[in-house]
């Protein structure tokens, strides 16, 4: 049988062929990541949720009426959750440790504890952080959030919760109003075990003498929210810390 | 060779956007389906075992509205009246009671609760009876009280950890400002129990200046006993009124049965939507590819032989459209049931949203039985596309 | 001399077509032979009845009246009416098609559109015929490509090879060059002449071009319905048509 001839002319070359196919790969790239963003997206929702449902947190309890009261120039804000566990595991407890003075207590003062992190925005212009830390009182645990600026400099002062007869003075705006202007360098003299300090920390009066211990546990639990916040935040914007232990 | 699979897929990727859009379609209503029968399984499920795990069959309660009595007694709230605690000798006469408890519940108002303040909440227990009717709550730490009018407390896992409380450490009631030492925390039961502070009964009466009164009596069944001459004797007793935890879930139930109905037919509507999206895409691609379908004729095909490819396209939109929705459902069942949470009334402990193999299946196969009978009618209508008119339609003469 | 074998007889074949009141005779009473291995082409002008008479003799559709036998087999006669099943049947059977439009599925490759007919209904030794039918037309290089990858001319031989994968009796083309340039026209025809002379294939092509029909064994010259003309050349064969460039 004869075979019959290609034709003469009218051919693609096949190499724009291979070109055509590579452009057409090419243009779906973008459509495939995009695609991969949205799954990640997911997942990213998910465990991040699924963490959040660990050790018991300290949220506030209305974010949108809480931020807008405690930092009025606000427009909004975001939402972090981390732990030491995650920003550094055992090397970290262990710097906050010797930078609080004591040790982690009890079953709920661990390593895994979930910290919520307001960022706080004007328009989009971050202007602060907002954050709570668990301590335990006398009578219960206390809640105490400290509003910071972008220097970690307390801006505001609030107990959100509190279990005690004179919890009232202690959620009073006068007390709290002693802690606006201290940093994490104030309380670096503090000595959260004896209670002994210096400086402007010293001049902090305890409105509420009968309630010793819960006044305490709330200097204690400003302490490790700015020793927390330090480490989450501000030393990762680069901003430097004091490390001095504190006199005993 | 090329098979009938390979055509019908290949066909369904030549307007990518469209097949697209029509398996999401698909996948939104399957997501819906499957989330709303995994809702209703784990709701069903949850609240059973609430109401296991709360250990007594019936509750009699002073007269008040059966619909609030029932929520509150699981959220865990005050009771609205009191009984005389002799009723207890009265129920214990009773022929089908196995055991009782006496419980009185009572709140104060907390100030430093939040902004605005919150309830505190308590429950009065006898040791002895509360933990042999419910013999599978266990302890973290310590153990019951052993003086019924001590000033201790046993508490809820949640509730321990909201107050960083561990045995030994002391309580406070508010407006009474009386200490309680927790003698014992519970492990987490997944129950209402978990937020509760559990003090000697006798001590809460005196708190509360209610020496004789209770609020509930817990009442556990003799084995195969029938409860029904139990409750008709029980609602002879003065004021009281009888509810059993049978139905309690009834009343839940229908609380939600019509939130539940309105679901169903959303996710009804849905689905006729999706497969009016698919007949509208089949169809529209058998209309522009008339004359291809009327080569394919020419070329050998039989009527059947092009049914099956365009049923084959319907299954193949159908099936990924069901699984895409099957994942969505299954990935995201965590904020389904946040969602959830937030707009029931009441929401049992445990998972809201149970997905498990065999509803994947059912709902697949029930979206790929629609998605068949959907594709019967473009499938004729292709089948039926005569040769001549298809190579007509383009070239005149 | 060889004996000739009868391909396709037509008797009184004629088409009426019904446009409201109106009726159209489109083919009116036809009669006509065609052995096997032959070569016909018909040609007229638009409107002549020529594809209506292609159509019927490859059983896409029914006559109004008269006869057709495909070699011993009566197909259409004494007023016997086919359904579609039956006309598909036939079809597969006996006849391959080329159009025009070529009629390619944009979405197989070459290779694949060429194997589709066997998806339906594939005759003993089908299976090996494609690849080997592509090479035979020269493009098997081409077989992984899409049909919006090749030129027009390769897409008629692509339709070509999809004709014959399956072994037909009858090569069937309605005008087959009509979207063709005229070189590529050529090697078209070309194509049809090297299979009628090798592979012994019987072809009826419909065509409005003189010079291309020309290239094959018998014309049919069709006016109003009616074959005016039946041309046989004066030895048998197709003569080589010289490029027009």
């Amino acid at each position: 049988m004869k075979t019959i001839s290609k034709p003469a002319s009218g051919y693609e070359p096949a190499g724009q062929s291979r070109q055509m196919l590579s452009l057409s790969i090419n243009r779906m790239k973008p459509k495939l990541l995009a695609v991969r963003g949205v799954i990640l997206a997911f997942l990213f929702i998910l465990v991040v949720y699924t963490a959040a449902w660990g050790a018991v947190g300290c949220d506030l309890n209305d974010p949108d009426r809480d931020v807008a009261r405690l930092f009025p120039e606000s427009t909004g804000y975001k939402t972090i959750y981390t732990s030491i566990q995650k920003k550094g595991g055992e090397k970290l407890l262990s710097t906050v440790e010797t930078r609080l003075g004591d040790k982690f207590h009890g079953i709920y003062e661990t390593i895994d504890v979930p910290y919520t992190i307001y960022e706080i925005f004007a328009n989009k212009k971050k202007i602060g952080y907002i954050h709570g830390v668990n301590q335990k009182g006398q009578f219960g645990g206390i809640q105490v959030f400290l509003v910071l600026d972008l220097q970690g400099t307390i801006r505001g002062f609030y107990i959100q919760k509190m279990t005690s007869q004179y919890a009232a003075k202690l959620r009073d705006a006068k007390f709290g109003k002693q802690f606006i202007g201290l940093t994490i360098k104030d309380f670096s003299h503090y000595d959260v075990i004896s209670g002994r300090s210096s400086g402007k920390v010293e001049a902090i009066k305890n409105p509420a003498p009968e309630a010793e211990a819960d006044f305490m546990a709330a200097l204690r639990a400003t302490k490790k929210n700015l020793i927390l916040m330090d480490e989450f935040i501000y030393s990762a914007e680069a901003s430097p810390s004091a490390q001095e232990a504190p006199k005993k | 060779m090329i098979t009938k699979f390979q055509v019908a897929y290949k066909n369904l990727l030549r307007k990518k956007v469209r097949s697209s859009l029509t398996i999401i379609g698909i996948a939104l209503s399957a997501w819906v389906l499957v989330s709303l029968l995994g809702f209703n399984r784990g709701y069903e499920n949850s609240l059973n075992r609430d109401i296991d795990n709360m250990g007594f069959q019936l509750m009699i309660m002073a007269k008040g509205c059966p619909y609030e009595a029932a929520t509150l007694m699981l959220k865990g709230g005050t009771g609205l009246r009191y009984m005389d605690e002799s009723i207890v000798k009265d129920v214990l006469k009773e022929p089908e009671v196995d055991k009782i408890t006496p419980i009185l519940m009572s709140a104060v108002f907390d100030p430093n609760k939040g902004e605005s303040g919150g309830i505190a909440a308590y429950f009065g227990v006898e040791a002895k009876s509360f933990a042999e009717m419910k013999p599978f709550l266990k302890f973290r730490q310590g153990g019951w009280f052993t003086d019924e009018n001590s000033n201790e407390a046993v508490m809820g896992f949640e509730a321990a950890e909201l107050e960083q409380r561990e045995v030994g450490d002391m309580i406070l009631m508010p407006e009474k400002n009386i200490q309680f030492k927790v003698v014992g925390i519970l492990n987490r039961t997944g129950t209402q129990d978990d937020g509760t502070i559990f003090v000697p009964l006798k001590t809460l009466q005196k708190i509360f200046n209610k020496p004789t009164e209770i609020t509930t009596i817990g009442i556990k069944l003799k084995k195969g006993v029938d409860s029904t001459r139990l409750e008709v004797a029980l609602y002879r007793l003065p004021d009281v009124q009888v509810v059993s935890l049978a139905q309690v879930k009834d009343t839940i139930m229908k609380l939600i049965s019509t939130a539940k109905v309105m679901v169903l037919s959303i996710a009804i509507i849905a689905i006729l939507i999706a497969v009016v999206g698919v007949i509208n895409t089949i169809l529209t691609s058998v209309w522009e590819r008339f004359q291809e379908i009327g080569i394919l004729k020419t070329i050998g095909a039989m009527p059947w032989d092009i049914f099956q490819l365009i049923w084959m396209e319907t299954l193949m939109l159908c099936v990924s459209g069901g699984i895409l929705g099957v994942i969505f459902a299954v990935a995201l069942s965590k904020l389904t049931d946040i969602a959830m949470r937030r707009v029931l009334p009441y929401a049992p402990g445990g998972g809201l949203v149970q997905i498990d193999l065999k509803l994947i299946i059912v709902t697949l196969i029930g979206i790929i039985f629609i998605g068949l009978i959907s594709g019967i009618y473009p499938a004729w209508r292709a089948g039926r596309i005569r040769p001549l008119e298809a190579i007509r339609g383009e070239v005149s003469r | 001399m060889s004996e000739k074998i009868t391909a396709i007889e037509v008797t009184n074949l004629t088409k009426i077509y019904t446009r409201g009141i109106e009726e159209i005779i489109s083919v009116n009473n036809a009669s006509f032979q065609i052995n096997k291995g032959e070569f016909v082409s018909i040609i007229g002008p638009s409107g002549s009845g020529k594809t209506t008479l292609i159509n019927l003799l490859g059983c896409l559709d029914n006559p109004s009246s008269g006869e057709l036998r495909l070699g011993d087999r009566s197909i259409f006669g004494k007023s016997k009416r086919l359904s579609e099943r039956e006309l598909t049947q036939i079809r597969r059977e006996a006849f391959g098609y080329i159009f025009q439009n070529f009629y390619l599925i944009p979405t197989l490759s070459v290779l694949e559109n060429v194997v589709l007919p066997l998806t339906f209904y594939c005759k003993p030794g089908a299976d090996d015929e494609a690849l080997k039918l592509l090479k035979l037309l020269g493009i098997d290089n081409r077989k992984d490509h899409l049909p919006g990858q090749i030129s027009g001319g390769e897409m008629q031989r692509v339709a070509i090879a999809r004709a014959m994968v399956n072994k037909p009796e009858i090569l069937l083309a309605d005008e087959p060059t009509g979207n063709l340039d005229t070189k590529r026209s050529t090697e078209i025809v070309q194509v049809l002449q090297e299979l009628n002379r090798t592979v012994g294939l019987t072809i009826v092509m419909v065509t409005h071009n003189q010079e291309l029909a020309r290239c094959a064994n018998r014309i049919f010259e069709m006016r109003d319905g009616h074959i005016a003309q039946i041309e046989p050349r004066a030895d048998g064969t197709a003569a080589e048509i010289a490029c027009p460039l």
